[in-house]
């Protein structure tokens, strides 16, 4: 069944995309960039993910298991969860230099539509 | 007069909002883009389709990572000891991405700094001033359109006629300096909580938690800290120069952190520390050391961008012959 969740990862990195093609309002492109960002989180996540397993923590085990045998198998993947770790704060950085970007063409063109921002201004 | 005047200019502000309502958002190429969506789609489906599910067996990777994560590194959770052992190479460049686009975003909105050093304009210019004497000639047509651009920049700028009209992106004192009592008390008691969770997030290292989630709570101390009480409670924190020292110092302690794994034990990111007793707040070796840095270095990173971006309000470009105020721009945007 995760396989819903690696469905609903691809449509939202589509959405974004769709988002990112079409739209001419520079915030929006901004958030479509964001909503594909976050379809990557969705699926890392889904992909760590294992069937009747648990975190990833060797602290205190469920009952009946030992740090060790939960260190041989079932948990969730803790690789592609320091992915997706990384991933967020690519993210941040990302849509930070873009909206900085963003402000400023709004700034010296007085508009935010990508389709106006064409003409050379000194 | 103005009364009337007034009643219209809300009517026109009506009728603009209503067209605004109904009218359809202008796309770019919304078909090739449909077309190329769909091409993507079918290609993530097929390729969602054979990926391993939640049955499948984990990677060699994160096998041995959760192996070596108790005996190598004393870490009872492998995330920490992936992110900061492991894969701390990974890690070491995400930093300086992070740093790179911190950086970029200081120069993209560095606003028009004062002046620093004397130019010399005027004295490198006097002779040809001295050449074209502006007193010297009195033609009465110059001498009226001088007198019309002098009334026109001069006398400081009037007032709008309705706030409405006021210029988008005019040079204005901030109206509410601070939130009411209420939540500025609630920030009061909430913020010590928060900042005491992200320092524990990365302190206790061998529970999830780490450098980055506490760099991202610390951000959110600040801006809870500026969103009650206003720019100036903070100023003495938020500054450029305190900033951007901190953070390139955690920036330092990073590289320092993994070359000494390089110079002590021969491979990069290597653990150079003693092991301390598992489940303490030392545990771990050079990732606490790493996480702690990671703190330093996400927490000011990040404030730093934020902060840009909120500062880089007043610098807009002049209106090109639009004196009318709140027309043109503001509805560019959309």
């Amino acid at each position: 069944m995760i396989l819903v969740n690696y469905l609903a990862a691809a449509a939202l990195l589509c959405t974004g995309l769709y988002v990112l093609l079409t739209r001419r309002n520079l915030i929006k492109i901004v958030m479509g960039l964001s909503l594909m960002e976050a379809s990557t989180y969705l699926f890392m996540v889904s992909l760590a993910y294992r069937a009747g397993s648990t975190a990833p923590v060797l602290v205190s085990p469920p009952a009946g298991k030992t740090a060790r045998q939960l260190a041989h198998g079932n948990v969730a993947d803790p690789v592609l969860q320091n992915f997706c770790l990384t991933a967020i704060v690519i993210g941040v950085a990302v849509t930070a230099v873009f909206l900085a970007v963003a402000v400023r063409i709004a700034q010296h063109y007085r508009t935010l539509d990508a389709d106006r921002v064409r003409a050379m201004r000194g | 007069m103005t009364a009337t005047k007034g009643i219209d200019h809300a009517r026109a502000l009506d009728q603009a909002a209503a067209r605004e309502a109904t009218e359809r958002e202008p796309l770019h190429r919304p078909w090739a883009g449909l077309l190329l969506v769909g091409g993507v789609a079918v290609a993530l489906g097929v390729a969602m389709a054979q990926i391993p599910r939640e049955h499948a067996p984990l990677s060699q990777v994160a096998r041995y990572a959760l192996a070596v994560a108790l005996p190598q590194w004393g870490l009872t959770e492998p995330v920490n000891e992936v992110v900061y052992g492991t894969r701390g190479f990974d890690t070491f460049g995400e930093t300086f991405l992070l740093l790179a686009a911190v950086v970029s975003v200081i120069l993209i909105t560095r606003s028009r700094e004062p002046r620093h050093g004397y130019f010399g304009e005027e004295s490198a210019g006097a002779r040809e001033q001295a050449e074209t004497d502006p007193a010297a000639s009195s033609d009465a047509a110059e001498e009226e359109a001088r007198s019309a651009e002098r009334r026109e920049q001069g006398g400081g700028p009037a007032a709008p006629r309705t706030p409405d009209a006021t210029p988008l992106g005019t040079p204005a004192p901030e109206t509410a300096e601070t939130m009411t009592v209420v939540v500025r008390t609630a920030i009061r008691i909430a913020l010590p909580i928060l900042a005491v969770a992200g320092l524990y997030l990365v302190i206790w290292g061998y529970s999830p938690g780490g450098g980055f989630p506490g760099g991202a709570v610390l951000l959110g101390v600040l801006l809870l800290a500026y969103a009650g009480y206003g720019r100036r409670k903070i100023s003495r924190v938020v500054r450029p120069g305190l900033l951007e020292t901190i953070e390139l110092a955690g920036a330092a302690a990073i590289i320092m952190t993994e070359l000494l794994g390089l110079l002590l034990k021969g491979s990069f990111s290597a653990n150079w520390l003693p092991l301390a007793a598992q489940q303490t707040p030392l545990s771990g070796g050079i990732s606490q050391l790493f996480s702690g840095s990671e703190l330093i270095e996400v927490g000011t990173g990040l404030a730093i961008a934020v902060f840009a971006l909120l500062g880089m309000g007043h610098d807009w470009a002049r209106d090109s012959g639009d004196d009318s105020g709140s027309g043109g721009s503001g509805e560019d945007g959309q």
